[in-house]
């Protein structure tokens, strides 16, 4: 068993070359070998990934070998994948191994090339389906909906951070693990990172496990083990990792609470208590640096500051949360209530901001009602 | 050196000149025109695989100078890479022209671009901006680009199923319509898709989809293609899509219904659970419940049996098919048609008698049934009133598929003691209908003959073959081939069920097989009579136990 474990420790190693310039030196026999040890470690998934400790102790020492967590036990089973895409894609290959690498990619040793496609055809082929389905003239897509890619990227997202979650050692880890997931956001864009971020946090409020299952280890059928195991807590502390990104940095909130329509942040508020009074909160803060402009008769921002909401997003805001569950609901007038109060409790118009939004947002409502 | 290539240059050109038309198959034409080309490409690119695989990467170039502009342009033709296995023979063909020891900069070069042509194919390309954002994450995250785009795709699939379903349920909101043109679109694109199991859900909304329009607005490419795929069996598809597909597109259904006939005839069949084991498979008598469904198949056979002037085996096939169609029937418990809907024209009476089963009448009840079938039939066809030729066949063809009470007749003949001119009659006319020669008259007379003579033979325990021969002669001898097989039918049955028949039937049958041609007529005899005996709850071991040893031997020579 300590064999094994030794041998396990290698895989970050293996990969980072592959991926690195040492390749130069590689021959077609080389090559070979890197692509056998890919198959044993999937092998060495297979056969352990229904027995638990074993899948621990693998797992634990996976991560030793490594400076970041990147890879767990579930990569152990994607590993010819892993390895052969990273030799592709790495320009450093001398041409002997490199036809050597395609040749084994498009005929996988020890399997008969019988009725189950070649992996890499099927990813071939699927590449071209999303390409295909990405027609245009469909419908408009509802704003709290996310968009195909985001969604994917939710997923996988949300896989992993519910192995990091269940695998990685609890105890003292979760500075860690934060920083970790703010160095993998990184990789994104921002307001791409926003809309994934949003998404997993959306996913997560389907049935638990019931997405990301597919996401899950052995990229092959989609079946897994690990998301019969996506416990209620194991997601609690997935949305806990990802709420502490959002609201960590005020900057990054705000911008998140920018980019991203109301309806769904709306619907975010409404389900993760953690985000609701710090949402409030921002409003309430962009809210009382309106100022009334008695000329055009209307709330203006005080500096054309881009980084805060006008009035009309302001109210729009509003108006979605007062759509929400009948707590949020609640939550929210209260709020404008005691701000109205507050502020003097006017009920004339131009005086206070808070009395305008409450006036407007319940005629909204109002009209809303009556129309269904 | 000139090795014949089998891939003329002539090819070669057209598909170049069509890759360059297509481009990247964004317009309307572009994409029908691929569509309809990318059975016989595949082909194409198997050919030049087989031909590439024999030889070095540079001969390679120096034969198909062009091949680079070819691959090249149709990696970036979606339609050509997500169909089928062209992807893997694109693949293939890229690996056969890379070069493992690269002399000069062109070699290395072209290495590049086959390299960059993979990645494009398979991970992130360079290419391809918004691929960029995401496959950084996606690797970081520790999944590759296989993990990313089995999920993409099943995000893809799922909004274009709700979109397309949402309509049936919104009925009269306009709001939510889907338009024509865009069911049409995706219904193209999902052309060179079908075959990729993500894809099976869209395929059975597609399939289900009314909009209310009087026009067909699914295309007709991908009803096809769809028809296609589910008759190779490359994918499967719930009964109610078939059903759909079928009632919708014409085309299809002929074609379903041929393919499944040219299965049946072109394949040897043991036992006929065999046949109708393939029957039951291909949906058609399923299907064959919606009764425009069932007057098409109809057509069809009754063409086929024309064609083939009534060879057994097709008459077989149709028998097994009424069968099956009507347990189907039966066993439908939607909305159900009365079967008599799916014999409009037919008297009624004879209608009925014929559509109840063996099994439903106790075995004692049999004899009397098959008079009654046998009076109203003869009441009908003598009657004046049947002028053309056409109309005496349907009532031919009616009967003729309820084989079943046929072949019982006969065995009623030779097994019970009853008055044979009633059941004589039925299998006179069943072999042969017409009589205007009075050729029918003539085939009853010398049925009669042969019958008395086997009738002296029954009660004989012990039988040579001599005794049997006068019989024999006479199939020989008679012209009439009506006759023939009236008499090949009444003597198979006589050596089954009579006692001194068992004791010789194998001596005696492999004599009708050598010097007569009779012997796939007797093989088609012995299986439905095997079949029926299973399936009718006879009680006769004897003879089952029998036939099974006749036909082994008979098939394993035949």
């Amino acid at each position: 068993m300590e064999a094994v474990l030794e041998q396990v420790e290698q895989l970050p190693a293996l990969l980072a070359v592959s991926r690195s310039a040492l390749v130069r030196d590689w021959d077609a026999l080389t090559l070979d070998r890197a692509l056998e040890w890919g198959r044993y470690f999937q092998h060495l998934h297979d056969r352990f990934r229904t027995r638990p400790r074993l899948r621990e102790a693998l797992g634990r020492r996976l991560r030793r070998g490594q400076p970041s967590p990147l890879l767990g036990f579930p990569q152990l089973g994607r590993c010819p994948q892993l390895l052969g895409l990273a030799l592709l894609e790495n320009r450093a290959l001398p041409p002997a191994a490199c036809r050597r690498l395609i040749h084994s990619l498009l005929q996988p040793a020890g399997e008969e090339a019988g009725p189950e496609p070649c992996s890499l055809a099927l990813l071939a082929r699927r590449k071209a389906a999303s390409r295909l389905l990405a027609l245009p003239g469909g419908p408009p897509r509802a704003p709290e909906e996310m968009g195909p890619q985001p969604r994917t990227e939710a997923q996988l997202l949300l896989s992993r951070l519910r192995e990091e979650v269940r695998e990685a050692e609890p105890a003292g880890e979760a500075a860690g693990r934060l920083r970790w997931l703010s160095g993998v956001l990184e990789e994104l864009p921002q307001p791409r990172a926003f809309e994934v971020v949003a998404a997993a946090l959306l996913l997560l409020l389907l049935r638990p496990g019931s997405d990301a299952e597919q996401a899950g280890d052995g990229g092959r059928d989609g079946k897994s083990l690990d998301g019969n195991q996506a416990s209620e807590t194991g997601d609690e502390g997935v949305a806990g990792l990802l709420l502490s990104w959002l609201l960590g940095n005020l900057e990054r909130f705000s911008a998140f609470c920018l980019f991203l329509p109301g309806s769904l942040l709306a619907s975010l508020a409404g389900h993760y208590s953690q985000f609701s009074r710090p949402y409030l909160d921002l409003l309430t803060g962009w809210g009382s640096h309106l100022l009334y402009d008695p000329l055009q008769g209307r709330w203006v921002k005080s500096c054309l500051d881009k980084a805060e909401l006008s009035w009309e997003e302001l109210r729009e805001r509003f108006t979605c949360l007062c759509q929400g569950s009948a707590l949020l609901k609640g939550q929210t007038q209260a709020a404008l209530k005691l701000l109205k109060a507050r502020d003097g409790d006017f009920t004339v118009c131009g005086l206070s901001v808070w009395t305008d939004l409450l006036m407007e947002v319940e005629e909204y409502l109002r009209k809303e009602a009556k129309r269904q | 050196m000139a090795q014949g290539t089998t891939v003329p240059k002539l090819n070669f050109e057209y598909w170049l000149d069509k890759a360059i038309e297509w481009g990247q198959a964004t317009t309307l034409e572009s994409q029908k025109d691929v569509c309809l080309h990318l059975p016989q490409l595949q082909e194409f690119l198997h050919q030049i695989y087989e031909t590439l695989k024999h030889m070095d990467s540079i001969v390679a170039i120096q034969q198909f100078p062009l091949i680079g502009q070819l691959l090249g342009r149709l990696c970036w033709n979606p339609f050509v890479i997500g169909y089928d296995e062209s992807q893997k023979t694109l693949m293939w063909c890229l690996c056969c022209l890379y070069s493992s020891e690269p002399q000069n900069p062109v070699e290395l070069k072209a290495n590049s671009w086959i390299r960059s042509l993979l990645c494009h194919l398979l991970s992130s390309s360079k290419w391809e901006s918004n691929e960029a954002e995401s496959s950084t994450f996606i690797s970081t995250l520790g999944y590759t680009s296989a993990d990313y785009y089995c999920h993409l795709v099943k995000n893809m699939v799922f909004p274009l199923v709700t979109e397309l379903r949402g309509n049936q349920f919104n009925g009269l909101n306009i709001q939510g319509r889907v338009s024509a043109s865009r069911v049409n679109a995706v219904s193209l694109f999902c052309v060179p898709l079908i075959t990729l199991p993500d894809l099976t859900p869209l395929l059975e909304t597609l399939l289900l989809y009314h909009g209310g329009a009087s026009k067909e607005i699914l295309s007709s490419e991908f009803l096809e293609a769809v028809n296609e795929a589910f008759l190779k069996k490359k994918i499967s598809l719930p009964e109610s899509a078939v059903f759909s597909l079928w009632l919708r597109h014409l085309p299809s259904l002929e074609k379903a219904a041929l393919y499944l006939l040219d299965q049946l005839v072109t394949t040897q069949f043991n036992s006929l659970e065999e046949v109708a084991c393939v029957i039951k498979d291909s949906l058609l008598p399923q299907a064959a419940s919606h009764p425009a469904i069932f007057r098409i198949v109809n057509e069809i056979f009754k063409n086929a049996l024309l064609e083939t002037d009534g060879t057994p085996e097709v008459m077989t096939i149709i028998q097994v098919f009424t069968q099956l169609f009507l347990q189907a029937h039966q066993n439908e418990n939607k909305r159900k048609f009365p079967l008599k809907a799916y014999f409009p024209y037919h008297h009624q009476p004879l209608l009925t008698a014929l559509l109840r089963r063996p099994f439903e009448l106790p075995t004692t009840h049999w004899f009397q049934h098959l008079k009654h079938i046998s009076a109203m039939l003869k009441a009908l066809v003598e009657d004046t009133n049947i002028s053309s030729l056409a109309d005496l066949f349907e009532i031919w063809f009616l009967v003729a598929r309820f084989g079943e009470w046929l072949d019982i007749a006969a065995e009623q003949l030779l097994k019970a003691a009853v008055e044979p001119d009633a059941l004589l009659w039925l299998l006179a006319f069943y072999y042969c209908p017409q009589n205007e020669n009075q050729q029918r008259t003539q085939t009853m007379v010398e049925a009669q003959a042969v019958y008395n003579h086997l009738m002296m033979l029954f009660s004989c325990t012990v039988l040579s073959v001599k005794d049997l021969e006068a019989a024999v002669h006479s199939i020989m001898d008679i012209e009439q081939r009506c006759n023939q097989h009236l008499i090949t039918h009444l003597l198979t049955n006589f050596l089954l069920f009579s006692s001194g028949g068992h004791m010789i039937a194998q001596k005696f049958i492999y004599h009708i097989t050598r010097t007569t041609d009779r012997s796939k007529e007797v093989c088609s005899l012995l299986i439905r009579t095997a079949y029926r005996i299973k399936h009718n709850g006879e009680e006769n071991q004897r003879t089952l136990k029998l036939l099974n040893e006749l036909l082994q031997k008979l098939t394993s020579k035949v």
